[in-house]
């Protein structure tokens, strides 16, 4: 079906281009065409094809009409203490992904978790959630997880098992377990490390490896030669004014990001134009979420980005900051190519912020990049004030993973090793290509392994034992600052699993029950034994053990040992169109693959790429035009020492040229309906030697092509001006930018709406419900995203139905591209849901009142009574309403999401519906309700109380797990309501205003703070001239609270 | 010329009249027998357990949160546990016949398999803490079940039957120390009470999420 365009204003004189995707830019016709469509991919039937139809269904009408049938009530037979049925408990536990621990709440209905959320005591979350963890109870239900111990892949049990291992054991307790090995992941459990020593007292010949695909090993041993230690940098980047971020991707990828944003948010958070905000420097070969939200971005191959912070180093000891005999360490450091200005600009404005500024490194980059960094901020003076250190939690991780694999891979192959446990993890899918871990394994007479999935790794292994996942079982761990804190399980094991520490028990002569090795280890702290209950049940009410934080210190880096290191660390070739790199990240959505089967993270579009359920090569425009590829070619990317891999190349806006980027953690084979076959494994390009990033790879066409599938060409918004955004000195000339974008607008004043209200506007007198999103907190992170999936039951429908455009996320981050650069344009996100206009077209549309106004203004919708002719979402300006096409719980939602022959949604995936919200049907439209079962509940909650809802009391599901709190939901009639407050600032502005809807949404324009030394090409903005006249009238009109 | 019999003249008028009765009968035949008022109401299915409520909360006068103990906190009042019942039949008719499947169910751990009686329609979501927290009486939706040997449905639990009451609920409301009281009645309300102030909700996110 077709439409005719909405009217577009033409783009105003001096109005910055934005743009979705390089096809939309490059080819502004097409895009106009194909907004045009009503679906993204036409419907082929014929005449007689829809005559059939229309017969089948009206003779399928009648086929589901039964009599109502008998239900049952199941009553509990012995009630358990403290639960109430239908009413959710919440308890402390912790997660660990990225390699650290993030304290979590955990809502619980009768037993069954169903919904993450961060917790307010834990310094680690601070009440925010990442999408890793959001999606951790789908994790959890996963139907493919492994039910079973498996021999030589045949079913067996855990009494085997238990009876071979002690065999095992007994025989290699005479020579200490020489020929035993252990190979774990990186881990902060003390209850861990506890056991290892107690099983080194056993068996004091047994060698415990490490393996993790992404390490921190370069950050430690930058810290090593910094300070003589291993120590991890804490940034309160809340105090920073100027921030310096080398490789680094510390709003998402690195450790620490939850705790990072919140402090980075905190330094930018604008209520007047007056207000001081941060500016970040960022400098990295690929569009992270944090190069997106930089001030000012340089792209550079991460190969050059050691001789950009050398020649930094350099250029801020020019401005009398004392580096000592680092100075001459890099005197002769030479600034890559076109980064002079940029370097010029960072270095004079640390120089000038001493004590208020901050420079990180990434964790891709060297130790003597970390080493430098170090220095840099001892030079100036940051410590103690942005920096501080805490010592690192897992003391027995070695320096280098990949080469510890190694030394491992050539015990098995010198034939050194009888047994070896793998707990955890899944080294024959991640590992390097120079250790050959598959067929060393197979050589291992017994190889055991633990995993959640039958994966790739357990193939090879004599066993195969399923671990439990965290929310299955006892744990503990340290936080980044030593936090100890606690893993209760919420539920039992679903598949007779075990974890990690009650298998490595089985090495010591402890019990391997969970519970009782987090006791004893917990024991030892307590300060007496009568002290321990009490201790205990307080650790496990707040999920930490209050006060155990370690003592942050201030570390000040000897530069001498900077120096020699620098001295002796030889530059990397530079890159260009002859010398190649490949740099590796982990992934936005699945980091390193741990989570390799969850729909919710493969369906949630990348923040930057937007793609779906696929990784893709990342390649800059002109790369990809100097190698003659385009988006979709699949190329192959060879090495030598590594193997050749195959991957499909997309052509990226801000990628930095000559450098293409490839994410890890995808290319599963073996782990289960979702996983299995998405995007390309690049494991096999690593080599132990290069880890993080190599040059010298030749890349070449091969001439297939591979569908990939992105969301960021659905739902144009055609041409309007949607995500606003101004520089700071613009905002402080002219407060009012998001309305007026110049002197001459505002003199002729605001055009009038062009749609005038239907009837009289309705008056909303008790509470009025309303959003404000400010989009200069918002990073793009995606967490809001997964938790509105699972808060909402929202459905994941597979890669080609996105394709289509039937995706079903209530709560989309757009993402656009500004200005005129293909290789370097500015970022904006914007999150978009449903805005609950007052005047909603969706509703005057609906021929049977399915979706209708509330008295508090939201636009509700009853989805019984939808009959779905669609015509609310036809009518939707803002292309927030979702349909379902098909049942996506039942066999056909089921085959096309796992494009296989799945007859019905797993049993254990229907445990992570939330109760409180309808699973919806085929047939019915659907969108973002404020969380209106949140809403509800409070309301009566505060009804059976007596008192009134609390003035910030109800969270909206994404703004509860927000790490940006870009999200606030609230009263608009309530004086006390944060929201109210924000809803009244300057920066706000009504989504399409001009279409009259009256949103209750309110969005915050975007300020950006770039360098005056790198923009003094800029005229500098007019004189700002007060007295701007009464607000424009097609602004929506906050009424003044009572 | 008359071609047709003078009887038949009437014709017209009887067939309009005729349409019109079979119109309104077509209306209103289904408007009484298909609404729930006639097919639910009444529902009075046969349970595991011929547990009487007329003996239990009529005869004996226990007070319904005995059993229903969540009703004040919680969405569900609850279907109570075998262990409420054991509470007391581990003492009292230990070995009555009627009572084997809550010994079995108490000793293998099994629950009841109890027939749901009062249906919501689907997709609704209804809370018993706020209406009695408000002082809506058992009695109004559930009828006299004190005086129900078997659990019977009384009142047509469907949108009209709830709207009715949410858009008016004064006559629905009474003290709160008299919730549980199935026999009272407006005008035993102590002098000077009045129905509180409450206003339901009448828009679809009350009920439907």
């Amino acid at each position: 079906m077709k439409r005719a365009p909405y009217p577009t204003e033409a783009p105003r004189e001096g109005q910055k281009a934005v743009w979705k995707s390089l096809g939309d830019k490059r080819n502004p016709d097409a895009a106009k065409e194909a907004a045009k469509s009503e679906l993204l991919t036409p419907i082929t039937l014929s005449r007689r094809g829809l005559l059939g139809l229309g017969a089948a269904t009206a003779a399928l009408a009648t086929e589901g009409c039964i009599r109502r049938p008998v239900e049952h009530i199941y009553p509990y037979t012995k009630a358990p203490e403290y639960v109430i049925p239908g009413v959710a408990d919440h308890y402390a536990t912790i997660l660990s992904r990225r390699g650290e621990l993030v304290g979590a709440l955990i809502e619980s209905h009768e037993g069954r978790p169903t919904k993450v959320e961060g917790n307010e005591e834990h310094p680690t979350s601070l009440g925010s959630a990442d999408l890793l963890m959001q999606a951790a109870t789908m994790d959890l239900y996963d139907a493919d997880r492994s039910t079973s111990v498996r021999e030589k892949g045949k079913r067996s049990d855990w009494g085997a098992f238990d009876r071979a291992l002690a065999a095992i054991l007994k025989t290699s307790q005479a020579d200490g377990g020489a020929r035993v090995r252990v190979l774990v992941r990186p881990s902060s459990s003390p209850t861990l490390l506890r056991l290892r020593t107690l099983a080194a007292d056993k068996f004091p010949h047994t060698r415990v490896h490490s393996y993790t695909p992404i390490a921190e090993s370069n950050s430690r041993e930058g810290a090593r030669i910094a300070f003589g230690q291993a120590v991890v940098p804490r940034h309160n980047f809340a105090f920073a004014k100027t921030i310096v971020a080398l490789d680094s991707d510390f709003l998402h990828g690195e450790q620490g990001a939850l705790h990072a944003t919140k402090g980075f948010v905190h330094g930018r958070k604008l209520d007047r134009p007056s207000d001081p905000m941060s500016r970040l420097y960022v400098v990295e070969p690929s569009l992270t979420v944090t190069g997106s939200n930089a001030d000012e971005r340089l792209r550079l191959p991460a190969s050059e980005v050691d001789a950009f912070a050398r020649a930094l180093a350099a250029e801020v000891a020019k401005h009398a900051i004392e580096l000592g005999s680092v100075k001459d360490a890099v005197a002769d450091a030479k600034a890559p190519e076109g980064t002079e200005r940029f370097l010029t600009a960072a270095a004079e404005e640390l120089a000038a912020n001493k004590g208020k500024c901050a420079v990180v490194a990434g964790r891709r980059q060297p130790a003597h990049v970390h080493a430098l960094v170090h220095a840099l901020n001892t030079a100036l003076e940051n410590v103690g004030h942005t920096t501080s250190y805490a010592p690192v939690v897992d003391v027995t991780e070695p320096a280098d993973l990949g080469a510890d694999l190694k030394a491992l891979a050539d015990d098995i192959d010198q034939n050194k090793v009888d047994i070896l446990l793998i707990l955890g993890g899944n080294p024959v899918f991640d590992a390097p290509s120079d250790v050959k871990l598959a067929e060393q394994i197979d050589k291992v007479p017994t190889s055991i392994h633990l995993s959640s999935h039958f994966d790739e790794t357990s193939e090879h292994c004599t066993w195969h034992l399923p671990m439990t996942h965290e929310l299955e079982a006892w744990g503990d761990g340290r936080a980044f600052d030593g936090t100890f804190s606690i893993q209760q399980p919420l539920i039992a094991p679903l598949h007779d699993g075990r974890s990690v520490i009650e298998l490595m028990a089985h090495l010591t002569d402890e019990a391997p029950r969970g519970h009782e090795l987090v006791r004893a280890t917990f024991r030892e702290r307590a300060a007496t034994p009568a002290r321990f209950e009490g201790a205990w049940k307080t650790a496990l009410r707040l999920g930490l053990d209050a006060g155990s934080n370690s003592v942050r210190f201030e570390a000040h880096a000897t530069l001498d040992e900077v120096a020699a290191a620098i001295k002796k660390a030889p530059l990397a070739k530079s890159i260009g169109p002859s010398n190649l790199e490949v740099a590796f990240a982990p992934c936005n959505k699945i980091h390193d693959g741990a989570s390799g089967n969850n729909p919710w993270l493969y369906e949630v579009p990348d923040p930057i790429t937007k793609i779906v359920w696929d990784n893709a090569a990342l390649v800059s425009p002109a790369t990809a035009k100097a190698l003659g590829i385009e988006s979709e070619d699949v190329i192959s990317i060879a090495r030598d020492g590594s193997k050749t891999i195959e991957v499909a190349a997309w052509v990226q806006p801000g990628q930095a040229d000559n450098s293409i980027t490839l994410t890890l953690g995808w290319g599963r084979e073996n782990v289960g309906r979702y996983g299995n076959g998405r995007g390309f494994n690049v494991s096999p390009l690593r080599t132990t030697k290069a880890m993080d990033m190599m040059d010298g790879v030749h890349v070449s066409k091969t001439g297939k092509t591979y569908k990939l599938v992105q969301t960021q060409d659905h739902d144009r918004m055609e041409g309007r001006p949607i995500a606003i955004d101004a520089t700071l000195d613009e905002y402080k000339t002219n407060p009012q930018f998001v309305l007026f974008p110049n002197e001459e607008e505002k003199r002729s004043g605001s055009p009038t709406p062009r749609t005038l209200p239907l009837w009289d506007r309705a008056k909303y007198e008790g509470h009025k419900w309303g959003m404000t999103i400010d989009l200069n907190a918002c990073t793009g992170c995606n967490a809001c995203v997964v938790a509105c999936i699972a808060e909402n039951n929202v459905a994941f429908v597979g890669k080609e139905q996105v394709y289509r455009g039937r995706e079903m996320h209530w709560l989309r981050i757009d993402r656009y591209f500004i200005g005129e650069s293909e290789d370097e344009p500015e970022v904006a996100f914007q999150p978009v849901a449903c805005v609950q206009c007052e005047e909603a077209p969706c509703e005057n549309v609906c021929p049977v009142n399915a979706t209708i106004h509330s008295e508090e203004g939201l636009n509700d919708m009853a989805y019984n009574r939808c009959i779905g002719t669609r015509y609310c979402a036809n009518n939707c300006p803002y292309k927030v309403r979702r349909f379902n096409f098909l049942e996506w719980r039942g066999p056909e939602g089921a085959q096309q999401r796992v494009q296989d022959t799945y007859q019905e949604i797993p049993e254990t995936e229907k445990m992570a519906f939330n109760p409180n919200v309808t699973v919806r049907m085929r047939g019915v439209m659907e969108k973002c309700t404020y969380c209106v079962q949140r809403i509800e509940e409070a309301k009566i909650g505060s009804r059976r109380e007596g008192r009134a809802i609390g003035a910030n009391e109800i969270k909206t599901a994404c703004q509860q797990t927000c790490p940006a709190d870009a999200i606030v939901f609230g009263d608009l009639n309530n004086a006390k309501a944060e929201v109210a407050r924000l809803a009244r600032s300057d920066r706000g502005y009504a989504l399409l205003a001009i279409l009259g809807t009256h949103p209750r949404t309110t969005h915050l324009g975007k300020i950006r703070n770039p360098s005056p030394a790198l923009h003094h090409h800029r005229e500098a903005p007019e004189p700002t001239k007060p007295a701007l006249g009464k607000p424009p009238e097609h602004r929506t009109p906050v009424e003044t609270p009572k | 010329m008359q071609i047709f019999p003078r009887a038949l003249n009437k014709l017209p008028l009887y067939g309009a009249v005729g349409s019109l009765v079979g119109l309104m009968g077509a209306i209103a035949v289904p408007w009484y027998y298909f609404s729930p008022k006639n097919l639910q109401v009444g529902y009075e299915p046969k349970q595991p357990v011929p547990y009487s409520h007329r003996l239990h909360a009529g005869q004996m006068g226990m007070d319904c949160r005995y059993c229903h103990a969540q009703v004040e906190r919680a969405a569900h009042a609850m279907v109570p546990p075998t262990q409420t019942c054991m509470g007391c039949h581990t003492l009292v008719k230990t070995d009555s016949a009627m009572l084997a499947p809550i010994r079995e169910s108490w000793e293998t751990g099994s629950p009841v398999e109890w027939v749901k009686v009062h249906k919501l329609p689907e997709h609704t979501y209804f809370n018993h803490s706020v209406h009695v927290a408000v002082g809506v009486g058992c009695v109004t939706c559930h009828g006299r079940i004190d005086q129900m040997d078997v659990v019977r449905l009384d009142q047509p639990i469907a949108m009209q039957w709830c709207l009715e009451c949410h858009r008016n609920a004064a006559p629905n409301l009474r003290p709160k120390d008299q919730i549980t009281n199935m026999a009272w009645t407006p005008d035993q309300a102590p002098p000077g009470w009045k129905a509180p102030e409450v206003h339901p909700p009448t828009n679809c996110s009350g009920c439907h999420r």
